[in-house]
């Protein structure tokens, strides 16, 4: 609603400066949901956070991992949240009230868990060292807990080798054997799975018979990334070949596909030239006009602009190296964990203030103007008449109703439910710095809760900058 | 050069001057009061300059006293003298004998008389200056009158023009129409405040009716047996405002004491007080324990966390936004909080005004904050950067008591106390539609909007905004409650003498209304459609509400049926 009263000129399309630095432990990833008003982060300690981004403040805390919190992952609806940890582990979280709504253990680490981009039953998840499953989560119905069916999913496709001899087929088992999945996304419509493994290949798995259905080489290393568009038909690709790299998927929906007609043509490649340098994590904007990168041993964010292909932006923030990076779905912000204080700092656009919205009758110009006066501008009516005038033009047609935001779909979308205790359980380590330089401690001891003491973390965080605000806005 | 523009409650034979913030004195006496809120936050404590003017010219609540009696006013409020006004000190340097006069004046503000209010304006204007800063937004009405005027108008011709279509209305057919008219019939009348209430307001899923009183406490009655459910103790002076979170398990209560407090609705206890976490896990309904045993007594106080402090004078208008996250706060001290709900921590102040902000309200994605003040001006705010987006000003700049968006967030109702009541469109800064006919000259009165349906599922349908007819419905001065068609800008039902006195507050929520009023009671009406072939007969009556006129004082904090007002109709 408030974009009926934005300027143009303020739409910016990327992020500028740093913002705010919100922090709660030690966070190690962060994810947004669809509608762009929570972000969840995970931390070290494995409790999952959920940030409310209108308020900046904490709205739930998720308590159920011990390990490291490796991925997150939204349901479409906003209610369900799925955090894979180091730890074996794979919750699904119900936030109507904070439960788990299913837990799934493995046989090692999660590298990342991806729920279905439509529903929240079910996920695929890639292991380390292990084949990636999908699991699907079928609720039982005497109302007991959901049980999970797992299904293995292959990181290799079937080789037709049916003639090759023993010493072979003995080989391509070994090689096959240490090909992993490293990384694991739905495709748009959730009946593809795009998978991405130790050797740089890109496989498409289909979602329902659980085979591979393409699969090719298209990296140097081990993919770490792989990320979509909103829309489905770009991908992002981040290996450790220090290279970005994205692909036009095309539509793996047509009824009459043929899986050697597919072709996943590269788009671009971003990578450092000069300095060589490799990327933490990488992420498309909300439109996907846009690529930004955390860089590996250094402070700067890149943004590169899709359309050309060139670099338009290296963010500055605090002197740390960033980690996870997460683009905002509709707005341009931007999140990043840093790597070493765990911080999560925030980049966004400052719209000025137009000073004539103060104030009515004045007009912001760029240059002066010559006021040519009406000719009856001082004309003096009797006030009842200018009143009675002003009520007869008042004849239009007006809607308060129908049009605006009111208008509800035919789910009610979930609301989030407002707790109140959470400033006070056990917040003493929240540290907010809220945008325009309001800094707030919640507690003058300022002590971890949970994050592992070697964790360098200064005693003192005054590392923020605070911005006087002015009052003047 | 002020003073020679002499004040006209210093002549005998004009009608008293209405509205103290257009006093030309003002501008030389009270500079202090235009200063930012920054400024203001670090006076806190100059009240103590000024000994002599105490906190007993103003009474408890603003709502609880008529204007035609300052004595009494001055001795309802000489106990609580102890608590000082941080208003009053700006008035340090004017004349002690118009002194009561002017802040009754101010207080109850009281009507202008448009002859008075234009001379004043005009001349204003010479010596306003615009270097001063304009978020002190004083600016607008230091122009010239006729020249503002033939200019608006323009605007209003322009944007006219192009106006966006799909905002047009759909206007159902004829017969449709009709039948959609509102029929609010009285249902129950609650009683047990034992003063005035300012505000009365229906939660969000229609089961509860939340009701703020100058006796300081808040209470809560069932909205359909009109049981007095909860009493909520704890604010130490009058209670001005009061809203509902979306959910209906919450409320915020805001006071003279400068304190705003959050309620859990089931326990009626703080919200904030309890730290169990585990017990917390599946939100405030958890507490229920006991039932309507606990739920009976009053409780309240300081266990737990406090209130929300911040506020530097008295908090009088309170929203939360439509997610339950934000809570904006209005208040004398002429500023604008949003608060962190959850945290209980001020998230973002807004020198919104330079006078006491008099209305707040959220649209309906939460993103406008809409504020007004006495001052004349109404602010939209974008919730997220804290900036001003638009600014809207009447030609005549007549003070603005409450302010709330429409339903789908496209427009704002603004009340003005020049008798009506306007619609404008924010975007274009027009006004669309005046509503009038009631009366509104001195009282901070309520109302909003209203929706007609004509199945019996007005909830779902409300919520969705999409079937049935809006109307505009508001208090009035007389007592009434006067409800007018969107569109048309006629008046489509009036309930007349819903109260003894002003009635302060009008709220709807699908096919409940309530109403409250100085008397201290709090009335409950109910729509009821009308068939077909007798609708006509049935609109001209009046409602019967002085059949229910002497049922005020017996019937101890508990509501009283009202049978026969239903009872000729369909139902």
């Amino acid at each position: 609603m408030n974009l009926l009263l934005a300027e143009d000129y303020l739409l910016q399309d990327y992020p500028e400066h740093i913002t705010n630095t919100i922090r709660s432990g030690h966070s190690t990833c962060v994810r947004f949901n669809r509608t762009g008003d929570f972000l969840a982060s995970g931390r070290v300690d494995g409790t999952v956070v959920i940030w409310d981004l209108e308020t900046m403040g904490v709205a739930r805390k998720l308590r159920g991992h011990s390990k490291n919190i490796t991925s997150l992952s939204w349901s479409r609806c906003g209610r369900y949240l799925l955090s894979a940890c180091q730890g074996w582990k794979a919750i699904l979280w119900d936030l109507q009230d904070g439960s788990k709504y299913c837990e799934v253990r493995f046989r090692a680490p999660v590298y990342g868990a991806e729920l279905h981009p439509m529903h929240h039953h079910q996920f695929a998840a890639a292991l380390f060292e292990e084949q990636p499953m999908l699991v699907d989560v079928k609720e039982s119905a005497q109302g007991a807990n959901p049980v999970e069916v797992r299904h293995i999913l292959p990181s290799v496709e079937k080789r037709s080798d049916d003639g090759a001899d023993t010493p072979t087929k003995e080989k391509h088992a070994k090689e096959d054997a240490r090909h992993m999945t490293t990384a694991i996304v739905y495709t748009a419509t959730g009946e593809h799975l795009l998978a991405g493994t130790t050797k740089g290949r890109l496989n498409i798995i289909d979602a329902t018979t659980h085979k591979i259905i393409y699969s090719e080489k298209i990296a140097g290393g081990v993919i770490t990334t792989l990320r979509l568009t909103e829309s489905g038909k770009e991908l992002l690709v981040n290996a450790q070949d220090r290279t970005i790299r994205t692909f036009k998927v095309p539509d793996l929906t047509s009824a009459d596909l043929d899986p050697d007609t597919i072709q996943i043509p590269l788009e671009h490649k971003f990578q450092d030239l000069v300095n060589r340098l490799s990327w933490n994590h990488a992420a498309f904007s909300s439109t996907g006009e846009y690529v930004a990168a955390s860089t590996f041993n250094n402070h700067e964010l890149y943004i590169w602009e899709r359309g050309h292909g060139s670099l338009v932006r290296m963010l500055e923030g605090p002197k740390e190296e960033q980690g996870v990076i997460e683009w905002h779905p509709h707005k341009p912000l931007l999140a990043a964990c840093g790597l070493e204080t765990g911080r999560i700092n925030i980049w966004s656009v400052t719209s000025p203030q137009r000073w004539s919205a103060l104030a009515p009758d004045f007009v912001e110009v760029e240059e002066n103007v010559e006021y040519i006066e009406k000719e009856d501008e001082f004309d003096i009516h009797p006030h009842e008449e200018i009143q009675k005038r002003r009520l007869d033009a008042e004849d239009e047609d007006v809607d308060v109703l129908g049009g605006g935001g009111a208008g509800g779909g035919d789910v009610a979308p979930f609301r989030m439910p407002v707790l109140f205790n959470l400033g006070e359980s056990d917040s003493e380590e929240e540290f907010v710095n809220v945008g325009l330089g309001t800094l707030r401690r919640k507690s003058p001891d300022d002590q971890d809760d949970g994050a592992p003491a070697s964790e360098g973390r200064p005693p003192a965080k005054k590392t923020v900058t605070q911005r006087t605000r002015t009052r003047k806005r | 050069m002020p003073k020679a523009r002499a004040s006209p409650a210093g002549t005998a034979a004009e009608p008293p001057h209405p509205k103290r913030r257009r006093l030309p004195d003002d501008d030389a006496n009270s500079m202090p009061r235009y200063s930012s809120p920054a400024e203001d936050m670090n006076r806190d404590e100059d009240t103590t300059e000024y000994p002599g003017r105490s906190r007993a010219h103003r009474p408890l609540a603003r709502r609880d006293r008529l204007p035609t009696s300052p004595n009494r006013t001055r001795d309802a409020s000489a106990s609580r003298s102890r608590s000082r006004s941080g208003r009053s000190r700006t008035r340090s340097t004017s004349p002690r004998s118009d002194e009561d006069e002017q802040q009754r004046r101010y207080r109850s503000r009281s009507s202008t008389s448009s002859r008075e209010s234009r001379s004043r304006t005009s001349s204003r204007s010479r010596s306003r200056s615009y270097s001063r800063s304009i978020t002190r937004s004083r600016s607008p009405r230091s122009r010239s009158r006729t020249r503002s005027r033939s200019r608006s108008s323009s605007i209003r011709d322009r944007s006219r023009s192009v106006s966006p279509s799909r905002f047009q209305g759909r206007r159902p057919s004829k017969s449709h129409a009709e039948q959609l008219r509102p029929n609010y019939r009285p249902r129950l009348e609650l009683s047990g405040h034992t003063a005035a209430i300012s505000q009365v307001r229906i939660s969000p899923d229609g089961k509860w009716i939340a009701s703020a009183s100058a006796d300081g406490s808040v209470k809560i009655w069932d909205a359909t047996t009109g049981n007095n459910l909860d009493t909520l103790i704890g604010h130490m002076a009058g209670v001005s405002c009061l809203a509902w979170a979306p959910d209906s398990n919450t409320l915020a209560t805001g006071s003279d004491d400068k304190a705003i407090r959050l309620w859990d609705r089931v326990t009626a206890s703080p919200a904030h007080a309890c730290g169990d976490e585990s017990n917390r896990g599946q939100g405030p309904r958890e507490y229920i324990r006991g039932g309507s045993q606990l739920a009976r007594t009053a409780r309240g106080g300081r266990t737990g966390m406090g209130p929300l402090l911040g506020h530097h004078n008295y908090v009088y208008c309170l929203a939360f936004s439509p997610k339950g996250n934000i809570l904006a706060s209005g208040s004398y001290d002429e500023a604008v909080f949003l608060w962190d709900v959850r945290a209980g921590r001020l998230m973002r102040s807004l020198p919104a005004h330079s006078d006491p902000v008099s209305g707040i309200g959220f649209c309906c994605d939460g993103t406008l904050v809409v504020s007004c003040s006495t001052d004349g001006l109404i602010r939209i705010w974008d919730t997220s950067t804290g900036q001003c987006l638009r600014t809207l000003v009447h030609e005549d700049n007549p003070a603005v008591t409450n302010v709330c968006f429409s339903p789908n967030g496209r427009f704002v109702l603004a009340f003005n106390l020049d008798n009506s009541i306007r619609l404008w469109d924010y975007v274009s800064g027009t006004v669309k539609k005046t509503y009038q006919g009631h009366k509104n000259s001195g009282f901070s009165i309520g109302g909003g909007f209203g929706v007609v349906t004509d199945n019996k599922d007005t909830q779902d349908d409300y919520r969705h905004g999409n079937i049935g007819k809006p109307f505009v419905v508001s208090a009035s001065e007389d007592g009434d409650i006067v409800m007018w068609d969107v569109v048309t800008k006629q008046i489509v039902q009036r309930i007349e003498k819903a109260h003894e006195g002003v009635c302060f507050w009008v709220d709807v929520n699908g096919d409940t209304m309530v109403s409250s009023g100085q008397d201290c009671t709090i009335k409950v009406y109910k729509n009821v459609r009308r068939k077909k072939h007798d609708r006509r007969l049935k609109f001209d009556k009046p409602n019967g509400i002085s059949a229910i006129d002497g049922t005020n004082g017996h019937g101890n904090g508990r509501g009283i049926e009202i049978n026969e007002a239903m009872g000729d109709d369909d139902l």
